[in-house]
Order: structure tokens, then C-alpha cells, then sequence
């Protein structure tokens, strides 16, 4: 017999509890976790306060928790494996388990363990932290990582075990000369994106990293001139965190192809590069670096990515728009400004690989 | 050159190419007063007068080209995403394209001359390969035969070796029905024809040269099944390559042993090339050719670079110059490289050890930390 809703609710409810309690900044605990955060994250600490205040679910209304339910199945236990995942990205995971199970056992991240931590400590009972993830035959699993793992887990798991799959996905964003017709708007659609690119240090599937520009080359420099005056001035605001060694010499390779490849605007601690060659899609490394795509063909462009392709951020014409979202269906499409705020009515991305 | 050049433009540029390439030569042979120092800096300048992007390069790393350390190195992924050449397409004599995949769209080094890469590769390979070899050499290559016109440069070098030191058609016995010395098919490696070969070798009383990538190499002695083959005592294996994308990974010194029982040789004859399609100058593993006891002085697993190429281990995030003994991808100043980019970085991870370097693998790039999709693959442009 399916479990009542109520039941499911009751326990959604306490989880988004806890994270109201994390995310409340003028608590003792909140500025503890602020600070644990900022260790286990690498982000920086307006990095870490702005994920709490704008992007961690903590209001989400009904409709969107009875979606949520009814996009899981019941489940006798549910497990969850986490990799070092955007933090606030277990909030979700955590959530999906509890719609479908009473029985949660979560495996956080060895590298990022703190929010699972944190929220353990605020909803005491509501899920056990584990070492191994050991599903029994009939279980659900909900696990995250690279391909690589997934595949390993999956020839791991018995049989009739559920595996909900996620790996890495990649955003992108359009814009095309119809919301950009001004200087005005051309700089109010960079400042949206600068924004999408700032949260997480695009160490999110949603995060953009590309931005496909849909008109004149003229158009493309006139884009990244913008894009880079407002990641300057974002990094002001929010400073990037720290980036590692490997993540470093990744960004040191970008910088020095797109210079050599087109062109190369420095933006704030990042960079953004413009292509020359249309439809060329690079993909440039975390942190807070865009790279132009001038775009003439829109299936050439996506066709090596569409089955990475999690978000979408458009600022284009109806018609266009309507393009695009067919190319990449599973996608989720947002204008820009919002494509890390999906709302909390599933898993975020929708490209769930189900074994 | 850029769009708006002027004919004047390319003739200058071809006339400068043209006087660089002979340096380079020349520098090669030992007949140039040249340095490497200031033969690298000269060629840097050329391409920054005509390559638009290696001059954004330049800006971007606020560099007054004052030493060979200050010329930046073009990351090989940029052969994957931009034509990386001084000379327009139409001056193309060959273009030699790296792996790529369906996602990845493979690198393309274009050669306006392939006389300083004949020049280069035959004047290395003479002392670092076949320096122990006196007198005729029967070479034979495992690996497919690159066709007229060679889309790999290892082909084009397989087919250079053969042509400058076994120039003769082989007089083949037993069946043997054309001049083709390129032991591989579609259905694997002619095991029948490498047999016949190093018979005809022994008959000759000659050495036989095998040139082969690691997984050809692999593949033979997986159809081998432990047999030895037939080859005479002073029989040389050419090895290169990995094993990126293969089935079956052999560990080195396993395949070196195996391959040396294979042909009864010692392991000192089975000597590593390192090349890469974006350099137009190798190296290869120290064999101590020039020493008089090569077998003890053999450095197994290091590789020499030629007076025309330098090896510079540097810190993948800062691009400095690591300290000896510090790991860091390389960076290649090689001379050779006229026309495209003079110093290339890869993500290979190497160290150095003497006058050499060791190869430790590949660089993976930055584990993804977060959802995001690792940036490997992906920078290198899709197809």
C-alpha cells in the first residue's frame, strides 16, 4: 500500500526545518555553519552566504513538494550517495530519499562532508550517515558522481535494486540580438548571467559555462566585453573561492586556448573568451570562466553535448527559445538570472540515467 | 596571416619561413654559429608578426620574447580548436591530424615544407635509433600503411625510416608479392609476413628494424602466444605510443621484457620514441648510442631530447619552471616547428633525470568537484 502523502510531507517538512536553522545567519549554529561551510566548500564565504540565502531550499511551496513526491516511488529504504557535490545539493538528494522512504542511510562525500553533517546534526533520526552504501534487494538508491562510479556501483548493486544515476551535466546559456537590441539590455543580460556563473563558482551541473550567441560577430565581442565587466564586478561582491592546483592549471589551458584560439578578456579572477569559428563549442574549465559560442547552426552546435546539457539559461526570441528546447528536451530552461534556482519539485537534473 | 594581408605579405612571409627553415636545418647539422636560444627567439618573433593568435598569446602573458623561457607555449588542445599555422591553408603541403573521437574533434598540424621534418627526424633517428646498426638494415613497420598521402605524421616517419634506411625493394620469398613493409590489416598484424621478413633479414645478414606502437606490439604477442620470432642477432624494436583508449594496458617493462624474448634480443634494443603530432622534432629513450658499452649505459624509461628540442617541466598551474626533480607537464621549444607554434605545452607529466626526461602519464586535469561536468575532452572543442 503507498504510504500517505502526509507522512511523506511530515518528513520533507523537518528536513526543510534543519535547513532553515542552517541557513539562518543570526544563530549561533548558523554562524558556526557558515564557517564549517566555507572550509569544506572552497567557496568563499559571500559564496557560502549568498548559497544559503538565495539558493538553498528552505520555503518551497506545496505544489512543489507534492511534485517532488510524486516524482519518487516508495521505496523500503532509500540510500543516498553523495560526491562532492554543489553543498546544497544534498538538501535535494536528502529530500528525494525521504519522499520515498522512511529508511534514508546517506554516504556524503569524503571531500565535502560538512552540510550532510550539518544537517544530520539539526534533524536528528530523520536519516543515518553511513560508510558504504549496502542496499538490500527491492532498496532505492540515489547516487551521484562521475560515469565512471555509476557504472562501478551499478555492477555492484543486486538486480532489483532501483538506481537513480546522476552524472555530470553542463549549462549553457543563449542570448541572441533580440534581448540584447540595446547597450542597456545587452548589459542587464551579462549582469543576469555574470550571476548564474557566481553562484557555486560553477561547480554546478546548472552552472553556465558556455554562452551560445546567436547573431553577428560584432555581437559576440559586444557580449563578452559586457559578461566580463559584470563578472569584475560580481567578484567584488563575491569573491571566487579557492581553486585547486589541478583546477588552476585547467583554468591556465583555457586561458591560453581561447587567447590563441579568439579572443580573451580578462573577468576578474576569470576569463572570457569569444570564439572565432561558429558553432565551435569549448567548455571552459570551473571557477568563473564563459566562453562566447558564435552560433549559426543550432543542432551543430549541441549535437556532441545534448546529452549533457542539464540547464539552459535563454534570453532570445519565442521562436529560438522554442529551438532550443527541443534540441536539449531534458534541459532545464530558465531566462537568465535563475538557472540555479529550479524549483524543488524533482530531481534537478532531469537527465537521471535509471538502471 | 590574417584576412586583410596583402600578396607582398605572404611572399615576405614565405622568403623569412624559408631562410628560418634553413637555420633550423642548419643548426640541426651542426654547420650554424647559431644558438638555440636565439634561433627559438627568432622564430617566436616570426610568428608573432604572423599569427594573429600566438601574438594574443604573447599580450596575454605580458611577454617581451627576451629569453626562450619568456616565449609562451600554445597548449596542444588549441590544434583542435584553431588552425595553428603563419601560412594561409592554400600553402599546405600536408596536414597531420592527432586521435580523435566522435565527441572530440581531432588536431591538425599543417607543414607548408616537410623538408626540416625529413631533415629533423632522419637526423635524430640516425644516432638515437639506428646509431648501433653498421652497415644495411631490413626495416618493416607494425602498423597499417599510411597511404600516399599520410594523415598521421608517425605514418609519414614510418614511411620516411623505411624509404632512408632500407631503400631497397624487398626481395621477398615465399609469397611475398609487393614492396609493402607495413606488417598490419584489418585483421591484425601479418604475423606470416614479420616471420618471412626476419628470415630474409637473417639471410641477408643484416639487422632487422621493427618499428611499432605499443599496441601493435601488444597485439603481436597476444598472437604469438609465446612463440619466438625468427629474427636475426641484431634485430632493433622502435616502440611508441600508449596505450590511450586500448583494450589491453601492458605495464612497460613487462612489454619490454616480452618483447625482447620475442625477438632474443636484449631489453637495451627495444628502444621508446616519443612524438607527438603538434612537434615536428621526437625523442627518444637514451640508448647511450654514442657510448661505447650501449647495453650498460641503456636508461630505460628515459628520453633525450635533440639539440633543436627543449624539454621544460612546468607547473601546470603556474607555468613555471619546476626545480629538478619536481613533476610538471611538458613544454617543448622545438625548432622545427617553423610555421606553427614554436613552444607547445602538453598535459604530460614529466621529470627530469640528467639530460633527459622521464614520461609519468598524462595529466587527467582536475577531478570535478561539484555536478559539473569535467572540463577534460570538452576543451578541446567538439566536433
Amino acid at each position: 500500500m503507498p504510504e500517505p502523502l502526509s507522512n511523506k510531507l511530515a518528513r520533507l517538512g523537518a528536513l526543510l526545518e534543519g535547513a532553515r536553522r542552517i541557513a539562518n545567519r543570526t544563530t549561533r549554529f548558523g554562524a558556526v555553519a557558515r564557517a564549517r561551510l566555507v572550509a569544506s566548500t572552497r567557496l568563499s564565504a559571500e559564496g557560502v552566504e549568498l548559497a544559503l540565502d538565495a539558493h538553498l531550499e528552505t520555503d518551497p511551496g506545496i505544489e512543489e513538494l507534492e511534485l517532488l513526491c510524486a516524482s519518487v516511488k516508495d521505496a523500503p529504504r532509500a540510500h543516498v550517495l553523495l560526491s562532492a557535490n554543489v553543498f546544497t545539493g544534498a538538501h535535494r538528494a536528502l529530500a528525494l530519499a525521504l519522499a520515498s522512504s522512511e529508511r534514508v542511510c546517506v554516504r556524503p562525500s569524503r571531500r565535502d562532508p560538512e552540510f550532510v553533517a550539518l544537517l544530520a546534526e539539526q534533524c536528528p533520526g530523520l536519516f543515518s550517515i553511513v560508510a558504504r552504501v549496502e542496499p538490500e534487494a527491492g532498496e532505492s538508491v540515489w547516487a551521484y558522481g562521475t560515469d565512471a562510479t555509476l557504472a562501478e556501483l551499478h555492477a555492484s548493486l543486486p538486480a532489483s535494486v532501483a538506481l537513480h544515476a546522476y552524472g555530470g551535466g553542463l549549462g549553457l546559456a543563449v542570448v541572441d540580438r533580440s534581448a540584447a537590441a540595446s547597450d542597456a539590455e545587452l548589459a542587464r543580460a551579462a549582469e543576469r548571467l555574470a550571476y548564474d556563473v557566481v553562484v557555486f563558482d560553477q561547480r554546478g551541473c546548472l552552472s553556465p559555462r558556455a554562452v551560445l550567441w546567436v547573431g553577428d560577430a560584432g555581437g559576440a565581442r559586444e557580449l563578452a566585453a559586457a559578461l566580463a565587466e559584470a563578472l569584475e564586478s560580481k567578484q567584488a561582491e563575491v569573491p571566487l573561492g579557492r581553486l585547486d592546483d589541478d583546477e588552476l592549471a585547467d583554468v591556465a589551458v583555457y586561458r591560453d586556448a581561447a587567447a590563441y584560439a579568439g579572443e580573451l578578456l580578462v573577468a576578474g579572477r576569470g576569463f572570457v573568451g569569444v570564439g572565432v569559428e561558429p558553432d565551435r563549442l569549448v567548455v571552459p574549465p570551473i571557477g568563473r570562466n564563459l566562453h562566447v559560442v558564435p552560433v549559426r547552426s543550432l543542432s551543430e552546435t549541441l549535437d556532441s553535448v545534448r546529452d549533457l546539457v542539464t540547464a539552459l539559461g535563454v534570453e532570445v526570441s519565442p521562436s529560438l527559445r522554442a529551438e532550443f528546447v527541443a534540441l536539449v528536451p531534458r534541459a532545464r530552461v530558465t531566462h537568465l538570472g535563475a538557472m540555479q534556482k529550479p524549483p524543488f519539485d524533482g530531481p534537478v537534473d532531469r537527465r537521471a540515467r535509471r538502471y | 596571416m590574417t584576412d586583410d594581408s596583402t600578396p607582398e605579405d605572404a611572399e615576405r612571409l614565405i622568403v623569412e619561413s624559408d631562410a628560418l627553415h634553413a637555420r633550423v636545418r642548419a643548426f640541426a647539422t651542426g654547420s650554424s654559429g647559431e644558438t638555440f636560444e636565439a634561433l627559438a627567439l627568432r622564430i617566436a618573433r616570426f610568428q608573432r608578426r604572423y599569427a594573429p593568435g600566438f601574438a594574443r598569446l604573447v599580450a596575454v602573458h605580458r611577454s617581451a620574447l627576451g629569453s626562450a623561457d619568456d616565449i609562451p607555449a600554445v597548449p596542444a588542445e588549441v590544434f583542435r580548436i584553431a588552425r595553428v599555422a603563419v601560412h594561409p591553408a592554400e600553402l599546405d603541403v600536408a596536414s597531420f591530424e592527432t586521435s580523435g573521437t566522435t565527441a572530440v574533434r581531432a588536431g591538425v598540424h599543417a607543414f607548408r615544407t616537410l623538408e626540416t621534418y625529413r631533415a629533423l627526424a632522419l637526423a635524430l633517428a640516425e644516432k638515437a635509433l639506428f646509431g648501433s646498426v653498421r652497415g644495411p638494415c631490413t626495416v618493416v613497420a607494425l602498423a597499417p600503411p599510411p597511404g600516399a598521402l599520410p594523415r598521421s605524421s608517425l605514418g609519414f616517419m614510418l614511411r620516411l625510416f623505411m624509404d632512408h634506411f632500407d631503400a631497397r625493394p624487398p626481395v621477398f620469398e615465399r609469397g611475398f608479392d609487393g614492396p609493402e613493409r607495413f606488417l598490419c590489416g584489418p585483421s591484425g598484424i601479418d604475423v606470416a609476413r614479420l616471420f618471412d621478413v626476419a628470415r630474409l633479414a637473417r639471410e641477408r645478414g643484416e639487422p632487422l628494424c621493427v618499428l611499432a606502437t605499443s599496441f601493435a606490439l601488444v597485439a603481436l604477442l597476444d598472437a604469438l602466444g609465446g612463440a619466438p620470432v625468427p629474427a636475426p642477432p641484431a634485430t632493433l624494436v622502435m616502440q611508441t605510443g600508449g596505450f590511450k583508449g586500448r583494450a589491453r594496458e601492458v605495464d612497460a617493462a613487462e612489454l619490454r621484457a616480452a618483447v625482447a624474448r620475442t625477438f632474443g634480443i636484449g631489453p637495451e634494443s627495444v628502444v621508446g620514441e616519443y612524438g607527438m603530432t603538434e612537434l615536428t622534432s621526437q625523442l627518444y629513450e637514451d640508448t647511450g648510442a654514442t657510448r661505447p658499452t650501449r647495453a650498460e649505459r641503456f636508461r630505460f624509461g628515459v628520453y633525450c631530447a635533440p639539440p633543436w628540442l627543449r624539454v621544460v617541466p612546468v607547473n601546470p598551474a603556474t607555468l613555471e619552471p619546476c626545480r629538478d626533480g619536481e613533476v610538471g607537464i611538458a613544454k617543448f621549444i622545438d625548432l622545427g616547428n617553423v610555421d606553427s607554434a614554436v613552444a607547445v605545452i602538453t598535459q604530460d607529466l614529466v621529470v627530469r633525470r640528467g639530460d633527459g626526461i622521464e614520461l609519468l602519464g598524462r595529466r587527467s586535469g582536475a577531478p570535478p568537484r561539484g555536478c559539473s561536468l569535467a572540463v577534460e575532452g570538452l576543451l578541446a572543442g567538439h566536433a
